[in-house]
């Protein structure tokens, strides 16, 4: 920093520095010295008095020598060849009696950080390590650690090893921690200090002594040791326990992270300590300091990637408080919307929508975004709250709701209509573009529900010219070509006004390219133009309720307890809508990208798994679809399959018949082998394919084996409803129960015989329909659709076999 | 760990003290921080770690100063953070407010201290009271031979040196509590702690061993005596001195103390706390130019007692202008840089009601949430302190209980 009349602060201070009256009177001259560094810290570029400064540590004054010593070091690197002086007297402290003078001569010898000068400074070092106060061993061990840092090819002295680990049995605590620390860095090359067991149980009884960093240190160390038996492993263990529940939060991450590293082949203890530290670990969530709450908070997440329901019992415990910062804030939504369950789902909603009225709009996004994935679960509540906030009419609060609301509509289809009927309005607050482009979106795709859709499009292409925002104008162009094939006769108009400004006045290529390409799809004819622009409104596959898998521990044990977790790229962020072609493509975008998006945002016929479509393609063409049709809509919301689902269940045990008038429920057996190691993703896009949607996935390879998904045939001689369940029950089925009872029974021999030879025998797999109105053809020709997709996902998995095999 | 290098910093992002241990980052990166800084408040996003490019910014605000720790590598954030929170502890006992102003008045100490808090990236001597014996601010007088080893460097007790002796022996225990508590609009509590902390004042001579015993539910239950006024703590934290195995075993507190001032103990007792003021606001919008907020509080506790200094915040939207106040006890300001409504009650006696009546023009969106500070008293007891020394002198225990409010919010509908 620039510091006005700092080249006169130099000369003065120069001329007072060689004065021989003030080196004569010790309070002067440690007042000059004083100034000296004082101007450093301030920015004054003192290097010009360093040789003055290097007499001036001959002194008897340890302040001044102190000093002057940090002087030194600052500036060595700009003045090598007088920096030798110092040597001389550095190393006459060094023979001191005083062992604070020794440890500190020692100390700045070892950060002049010079590699011309570590000849001189490795003797006194050497001695050091032997010095009996335990204040210049703990200086001495790690300067040699500076040095090896210093000069990182050079050879490593053998003898100096053996004397730090040697050390190690140091009866001064910090000296055996600073040897691990030493040998760390000079042994980096070969992977840093080596434990052994005698070293390990050394460390382990003398951590008591040691105080919060010390332990960290050892602890860190302890994890590159591998215990030669599960006895000793056990012992460790049960010596860490009381260190694993430590009220310093370093500590115990510390622990915790030893524990899973040792623990590495035994999920089932991992996952107890896990559940051992939540304590701790909420504890210091309350902590004093925010920036520690912030680290508890991130590694918590950590956790929840392997342990969702670690901290299911304790989700009050993440309310926000008022004066909390928003990182914090952000954070703690994030684990809320992860421990949503049917118990606190409204208490966490009523929470949330407390937090949509924040002062930080950041915060009051956050939680709007927040509820609104929650919605993907539990839509009906949190359509409510969501319609409810546009009732405010803050223009930050309406943006983030209509951006939420699309991001739910895509996931969730069956939430349209409310949708539709929120959106009247919204046009009056809306400010930013990205919530603009969100309602332009929606009338788009949606304009069909939407009666007043043509009058907000016709005021935002009145608007058009004044528009500065390039995502919207894009935005707008593609949702009046929709809104023109859905309601033909009133956009028409207007359609021409603006495909006219965009061709003949827009000065953005981008735009002007997108009206020409439109305006030359239009001449092509209203049925080609309905091909490319009437893609999927929806991909419900994204809302299945698979809920996250857990993850391995290994997975992220590694970067436990280090800064990694902390940064934002470091969790997996519930903000940013995933999946959604259509989102990506209302970006602002440049003119090369320009075919990409339109590729992605209108042509919706690759399903999630693109990677084996080809072949499944073929084998969905082959199917004996011809003679029924399936259909996904009117789409079902995960909360009515469960209400028709569990009504069908008590009709049937209240009239003990199979059978009602509109109503039919059949069950069947299916053999294919392996579809239950099939991943749910591969099962759903498979199924989706033929028009099945699947709704809920237990997670693979558990028993019972479940999946739960619907369908509509259309058709002759009335379109039915079909929900359906597979089960696969297996061997180690606890006990069934209610109407299925009976089967699981007769299942029993079948199962056990399956696990035994899962790998390569045949799979039956149970079938539940559950049909409305009853239409025995259709549910015939549904079912063997279904063994169809399932067959064929078997062969595929036989497939598989066959090549790892060769 | 490894923390390259660590800066104390003004608000404006000049570098007040730095000091460099590693000398892997080059020490012009600090530079860059507050600008990063500026950047991430302008966007909303604070976050306690910068980064640019592999180098890494840890940082800590306190008062008017930002203490940070730069890195380049994945070090161990919560120890990070534990270290600049531990500076700022010894800092604050040398010169009892850290602050700007401090720093530049005591640099000298500040460059001593750093010197020996940490070494090469690692923290070393970090327990102040071991620290004040050889770094002292009367450094600053002229001693030529200062051949006095300070004992605590190498000694077992590392918290206490030998030949402490006081012409009359007393020790001081503040039990200090804090209540967390947070009711939403309908008045249902939604989540109530209390976290306290035992402070000692020691002013006795020699080795004195101690013990203290203490009402915990765990105690009881232990020495079967299961019945009283009995409370459950958790996250029980406690100074170095205790005896840790001895807790585990018999659950007595016995330590040799450190002189002088020390936090012996912290926990945490997870009960369901009655919310001892009770807040109704009422908020009447006239026009869309003018609000007024209406606040009643009520005392809801015992009648002998009394509360002291009570503030009650109600949050006002930032644009709100042209305040004016009544209230009924008590006195009301209006703070604009917090945004805020400060109402305080010097002395407010259990069972009483107050309002206060605010006016304003132009505020657009209602926030609703108060927080409420003030000090009271609770049920948590020291059975017994017991002072054991060799030479057998008379020591004096004294207790004193103290209630603050901690986190304090009631929600109320706008």
């Amino acid at each position: 920093m620039p510091y006005l009349g700092g080249e006169e602060t130099v000369r003065e201070l120069k001329r007072a520095l060689s004065n021989p009256n003030v080196q004569a009177e010790p309070l002067r001259y440690r007042n000059t010295v004083l100034r000296v560094v004082r101007a450093m810290s301030q920015g004054v570029n003192v290097s010009g008095l360093f040789s003055e400064m290097v007499k001036a540590c001959a002194t008897v004054d340890v302040v001044q020598k102190k000093l002057v010593y940090m002087f030194l070091c600052s500036y060595a690197s700009l003045n090598p060849e007088l920096s030798l002086l110092v040597i001389n007297t550095l190393r006459k402290d060094c023979q001191d009696p005083n062992p604070m003078v020794r440890s500190l001569a020692l100390r700045n010898m070892s950060n002049l950080r010079l590699p011309s000068l570590v000849e001189y400074v490795e003797q006194p070092l050497t001695a050091g390590l032997r010095d009996r106060a335990a204040c210049v061993r703990r200086v001495a061990v790690l300067g040699w650690a500076k040095l090896y840092n210093l000069q990182p090819g050079s050879d490593i002295d053998a003898a100096v090893v053996n004397e730090l680990y040697s050390l190690l049995r140091d009866p001064d605590p910090v000296v055996m921690v600073n040897c691990l620390r030493a040998l760390d860095e000079i042994l980096k090359e070969e992977g840093g200090v080596v434990i052994n067991k005698p070293i390990t149980h050394h460390l382990l009884n003398r951590m008591k002594e040691c105080d919060v960093w010390g332990q960290c240190e050892v602890l860190r160390v302890l994890q590159r040791y591998r215990p030669q038996s599960d006895d000793e492993l056990f012992d460790i263990l049960s010596l860490l326990d009381a260190s694993l529940v430590s009220p310093h939060p370093p500590v115990m991450a510390a622990t915790l992270s030893l524990f899973l590293s040792l623990c590495a082949d035994l999920p089932a203890v991992s996952l107890a300590a896990l559940e051992r530290v939540s304590g701790p670990l909420l504890a210091a969530c309350g902590s004093g300091s925010r920036e520690m709450r912030f680290t508890a908070l991130c590694h918590i997440q950590l956790l929840m990637r392997s342990v969702p329901g670690l901290m299911g019992p304790h989700f009050k415990r993440f309310f926000c408080g008022y004066a909390e910062p928003a990182y914090i804030k952000q954070r703690k939504m994030q684990i809320m919307v992860e421990l949503v369950n049917d118990e606190n789902v409204s208490m966490l909603l009523d929470e949330l929508k407390g937090y949509c009225t924040d002062v930080n709009t950041d915060t009051a996004q956050a939680a709007i975004q927040a509820i609104g994935h929650i919605g993907r679960s539990y839509s009906d509540r949190c359509l409510e709250i969501l319609t409810g906030l546009l009732g405010l009419k803050q223009d930050h609060i309406t943006s983030a709701v209509v951006q939420t609301l699309r991001d739910l509509v895509w996931v969730c289809p069956q939430c349209s209509d409310t949708v539709c009927s929120a959106l009247e309005g919204c046009e009056e607050t809306l400010q930013d573009s990205q919530g603009r482009q969100a309602l332009l979106w929606l009338l788009g795709v949606y304009g069909d529900g939407v009666s007043s859709a043509p009058y907000t499009l016709e005021a935002f292409i009145d608007g058009v010219k004044s528009e500065v925002s390039l995502g919207v104008k894009m935005e707008l162009l593609t949702a009046t070509m929709r809104l023109f094939l859905t309601r033909p006769a009133e956009t028409q108009d207007m359609l021409g006004r603006l495909l006219h400004y965009c061709i003949e006045e827009e000065t953005d290529m981008c735009v002007r390219d997108l009206g020409l390409l439109y305006y030359h799809l239009l001449k092509c004819g209203i049925e080609e133009t309905r091909n490319v622009l009437q893609g999927r409104r929806s991909d419900p596959s994204l809302g299945v309720l698979i809920g996250r898998p857990a993850q391995p521990i290994s997975q992220w044990a590694c970067s436990f307890n280090t800064l990694e977790p902390l940064k934002k790229g470091g969790t997996v962020t519930q903000t940013a809508s995933r999946g959604s072609p259509e989102h990506e493509a209302s970006k602002p975008k440049t003119a090369v990208e320009l075919p990409e998006t339109l590729d992605c945002s209108h042509i919706h016929t690759d399903p999630p798994d693109s990677a084996s479509t080809g072949q499944r393609s073929d084998s969905a063409a082959e199917l004996p679809a011809a003679s029924l049709t399936l259909s996904l809509s009117p789409t079902l919301s995960p909360e009515e399959f469960e209400r028709r689902w569990l009504q069908r269940c008590s009709l049937q045990s209240e009239e003990a018949a199979e059978e009602s008038s509109d109503f039919l429920q059949t069950e069947e057996r299916i053999c294919c082998s392996a579809v239950l190691q099939r991943s749910p993703q591969t099962l759903q896009a498979a199924m989706q394919l033929v028009n099945i949607q699947t709704l809920a996935f237990t997670p693979p390879s558990t028993l019972p084996w479940r999946v739960f998904f619907y369908t509509h045939t259309a058709g002759t001689p009335a379109s039915t409803l079909i929900l359906g369940e597979l089960l696969y029950a297996g061997e180690a089925d606890p006990a069934p129960k209610d109407e299925e009872e009976e089967e699981r029974k007769a299942d029993g021999e079948a199962a056990a015989e399956d696990l035994t030879g899962r790998k390569d025998r045949q799979v039956e797999v149970k079938v539940t329909l559950k049909q409305q109105p009853k239409d025995e053809e259709a549910v015939r020709a549904f079912l063997s659709v279904l063994s169809t997709v399932l067959h064929t996902l078997s062969s595929e998995r036989h497939d598989e076999h066959a090549a790892t095999h060769l | 760990m490894s923390a390259s290098a660590i800066f104390v910093l003004d608000l404006k992002g000049k570098v007040l003290i730095c000091r460099n241990y590693k000398g892997d980052v080059d020490m012009a990166e600090i530079d860059h921080f507050i600008p990063l800084l500026m950047q991430q408040e302008e966007e909303g996003m604070i976050c306690p770690v910068i980064t640019r490019g592999t180098v890494h910014f840890m940082w800590i605000k306190h008062s008017n100063l930002y203490l940070v720790a730069t890195t380049n590598k994945n070090s161990n954030a919560s120890l990070v953070y534990s270290f600049l929170y531990k500076l700022v502890e010894v800092f604050t006992e040398y010169f009892k407010e850290l602050e700007e102003e401090s720093i530049q008045d005591n640099f000298v100490v500040v460059y001593e201290l750093l010197d020996e808090l940490m070494d090469f990236g690692f923290p070393q001597t970090t327990d102040s009271k071991i620290l004040q014996e050889y770094i002292t601010q009367e450094g600053t007088k002229l001693e030529v031979t200062k051949t006095k080893v300070p004992t605590t460097v190498t000694n077992a007790v590392s918290w206490r040196s030998e030949g402490i002796k006081y012409k009359k022996n007393e020790v001081f225990i503040d039990v200090i509590e804090s209540i967390n508590v947070l009711v939403n609009a309908n008045g249902s509590v939604m989540s109530s702690d209390i976290v306290g902390s035992i402070k000692l004042k020691t002013m006795l001579s020699g080795m004195p061993e101690l013990r203290l015993g203490l009402n915990d539910r765990v105690l009881f239950s232990l020495t079967g005596r299961d019945k009283g006024k009995t409370v459950m703590m958790e996250d029980v934290k406690f100074h170095q001195c205790v005896r840790l195995s001895r807790f585990d075993s018999d659950r007595t507190i016995s330590f040799i103390p450190p002189d002088g001032e020390s936090e012996l103990m912290s926990y945490r007792i997870n009960t369901h706390v009655k919310p001892l003021i009770w807040i109704e606001s009422v908020i009447e919008k006239f026009s869309h130019s003018r609000v007024e907020i209406m606040v009643k509080a009520k005392g809801q506790f015992k009648k002998q007692s009394v509360a002291n200094n009570v503030e009650i915040r109600v949050p006002v939207p930032s644009d709100a202008d042209s305040p004016k106040f009544k209230t009924s006890t008590g006195s009301a300001k209006y703070v604009p840089e917090k945004d805020l409504v400060l109402w305080t009650i010097k002395s407010f006696p259990g069972g009483k009601e107050f309002l206060m009546r605010a006016h304003f023009g132009l505020p657009s969106v209602e926030k609703d949430e108060l927080e409420v500070f003030f000090l009271m008293s609770i049920d948590f007891f020291v059975r017994y302190m017991k002072i054991i020394e060799k030479s057998g002198y008379q020591a004096l225990p004294w207790v004193r209980y103290i209630t603050q409010s901690g986190d304090y919010q009631l929600r109320t509908n706008a």
